[in-house]
């Protein structure tokens, strides 16, 4: 006798969003039920996974991170080239730490620097990632989005406070801009609404709603996705129906818990530990429907996908 | 009948606070005309904490305000000595607000209702913070009913107050507030309720705040809530509460009620209403903007 699972009819779809320039370029999003539901809806695309280098050389890294990449971290092009050609990252996040006002504070011009030779060194897309700092983010992404013009960058955090600055200079230079709020999914569609008032178009949005690492508002961060997913599918909220960009991979290497050395607080091995968090917390997020997880070990990432593509195969 | 009880007289007020510390009765006296000319039908004396001397002060703001109205009044504060002071002096029916369902609020205060023959707000608030849901909502207020039924205090006596959550933060719970209001006809007939509306809107920019509260007002009348606190100052959210807006009242009625609202042909005002109506049910998610979309 046979069952009749019963299935969910879905009233919205997530948008499809092309990342990048030329022959890497990829597209993400155009799901049409919740994540990985392959047998209640279509999933043109699968999720994508980026590896996130800095534009200075690390301090502060867990020693596995530090030893499987060597010495590219000493150069961002080279760190980058290597991402891709021996990691097959599928998109390279280069995160603006040297322009940390309350750090080095390096300038805008030494960012255009440095993303225009990462850029040069690798063929798939970029994303540039800037400190979270609203007026310097302002200045350097703004300069960076004029740089790059037309190369179809993600451009990040575009903030509640800056997202005109920012978003402007997305809509000016053909960039897609990466809408961050605080893990509140009222803020989430509302930093939206506010992109599309600036002209910012749809195919134009991505959005970051703020990942916490496991243990560390990892939960909260699911639900908040979850919602989103829920509102985007089911309630045809126009305004949530973005892939979602998860920026995970700073979250999870900056706990304690991934950096601590082998076997201190009963906690094993640091290596496989600080791997395997950084793992669950991109199942996890995936599972809430990530459609661009940034990480930061290779290893993790590739568990991660092989997950994903075991899912969406299955 | 709808019953508005006055927020005004608050000793956060600019105007009120300094007033009262400095036992001026004339800004107050003037002020409690002017409710009273708007039609409020209690006041609500709010002192906040009043750790220092929350007796006296209490004791003087009552005789204060009852030498220029008859009006009774909601003794509101967290210190129960000044809600005793309160109840000492005051003429007529007072409200004491609030008695959460903590049993240190129940044990201090439900006495004091009993002894001065006074009224009691019951606030659904329980040892676990603010409720999930209508059902520990429910589960608080039987509580508070079961005690106030204890001290043999009448229903009607009893104000049953369900919280209301800003929408900016807690748009779920909104809707949950709204359902508990509506399931009060069957658990608790004969009770009086209240809320504090205005917090609906708290996190929500400026300019729409009195939309989101005179929306919610509507709703929660179309669900059964017969009694709020309010801004006696503004004509507006009164003539709401005494249903002088029946046009609006049609409009929110509709959209709740579930009947086929042709949005395209409604006025401005009554599309704004209809587009709160449907967000603070839950029906569109909300964010700052949700009039724009």
């Amino acid at each position: 006798m046979g069952i009749d699972i019963p299935k969910r009819s879905y009233s919205g779809a997530i948008r499809t969003i092309t990342v990048g320039k030329g022959e890497k370029s990829f597209a993400v999003g155009g799901e049409t039920a919740y994540p990985f539901y392959t047998f209640e809806g279509e999933f043109p695309n699968a999720p994508r996974f980026g590896l996130n280098i800095l534009d200075i050389e690390p301090e502060g890294w867990a020693e596995s991170l530090l030893e499987v990449y060597g010495d590219v971290v000493k150069d961002p092009a080279a760190w980058a080239k290597k991402c891709v050609d021996d990691f097959g990252a599928d998109i390279i996040q280069i995160s603006l730490q040297g322009t940390d006002p309350n750090d080095k504070n390096l300038s805008a011009e030494h960012a255009v620097e440095v993303v225009k030779a990462v850029a040069a060194a690798i063929d798939v897309p970029l994303s540039v990632w800037g400190t979270a700092n609203i007026e310097k983010d302002t200045e350097v992404l703004r300069a960076v989005a004029e740089a790059m013009d037309g190369k179809r960058l993600c451009i990040g955090p575009v903030q509640e406070a800056n997202h005109r600055q920012i978003g402007a200079a997305a809509l000016a230079y053909k960039h897609i801009a990466v809408a961050s709020s605080p893990i509140d999914i009222n803020l989430a569609k509302q930093l939206n609404v506010l992109l599309g008032n600036l002209g910012v178009t749809d195919e134009n949005i991505l959005i970051d709603p703020t990942v916490g690492g496991l243990g560390y508002g990892l939960e909260y961060s699911y639900s908040v996705m979850e919602r989103a997913r829920m509102a985007a599918l089911s309630q045809q909220d126009d305004r949530l129906q973005f892939p979602l960009y998860c920026n995970l991979g700073v979250e999870v290497w900056k706990t304690k818990e991934s950096k601590l050395p082998d076997h201190e607080n009963n906690l094993g091995e640091a290596k496989p530990r600080g791997i395997l968090m950084e793992a669950v917390t991109a199942t996890s997020l995936l599972a809430a429907g990530g459609d661009i997880m940034i990480m930061r070990h290779p290893e993790a990432m590739k568990l991660a996908k092989q997950l994903s593509k075991e899912m969406l195969a299955s | 009948m709808f019953r508005v009880i006055a927020e005004n007289i608050n000793v956060m007020s600019k105007s009120i606070g300094p007033a009262m510390k400095n036992r001026e009765k004339k800004p107050i006296q003037d002020l409690v005309a002017k409710l009273v000319a708007n039609g409020s039908d209690l006041l609500d004396v709010n002192l906040g904490p009043a750790r220092k001397a929350g007796d006296e002060l209490m004791k003087w703001v009552v005789e204060t305000v009852q030498e220029v109205t008859d009006l009774p009044l909601y003794l509101d504060t967290s210190n129960p000595l000044a809600i005793e002071a309160g109840l000492k002096v005051h003429k007529g029916k007072a409200v004491i607000n609030s008695i959460s369902a903590r049993p240190e609020r129940m044990d201090a205060l439900f006495p004091l209702a009993k002894e001065y023959n006074s009224g009691a707000v019951a606030l659904v608030l329980g040892t676990e913070g603010i409720p999930r849901d209508s059902n520990e909502r429910a589960a608080n207020a039987a509580m508070l009913m079961a005690q106030a039924g204890e001290f043999e205090i009448a229903v009607e006596d009893v104000w049953i107050d369900p919280i209301v959550v800003p929408v900016s933060s807690q748009q779920q719970q909104v809707a949950s507030c709204t359902e508990f209001i509506a399931m009060l006809g069957d658990m608790a007939p004969g009770y009086s309720n209240t809320c504090g509306l205005s917090n609906v809107s708290n996190g929500s920019p400026d300019n729409l705040r009195p939309l989101l509260n005179q929306c919610y007002l509507l709703m929660l009348r179309h669900a059964g809530l017969t009694g709020a606190i309010l801004d006696g100052l503004d004509t507006d959210i009164l003539g709401i509460a005494k249903g002088k807006r029946p046009d609006l009242e049609k409009i929110v009625f509709d959209v709740m009620d579930g009947k086929e609202v042709d949005m395209g042909s409604l006025k401005e005002e009554e599309l704004k209403f209809a587009k709160t109506t449907k967000m603070l049910l839950g029906q569109t998610l909300y964010s700052d903007s949700w009039l724009d979309l």
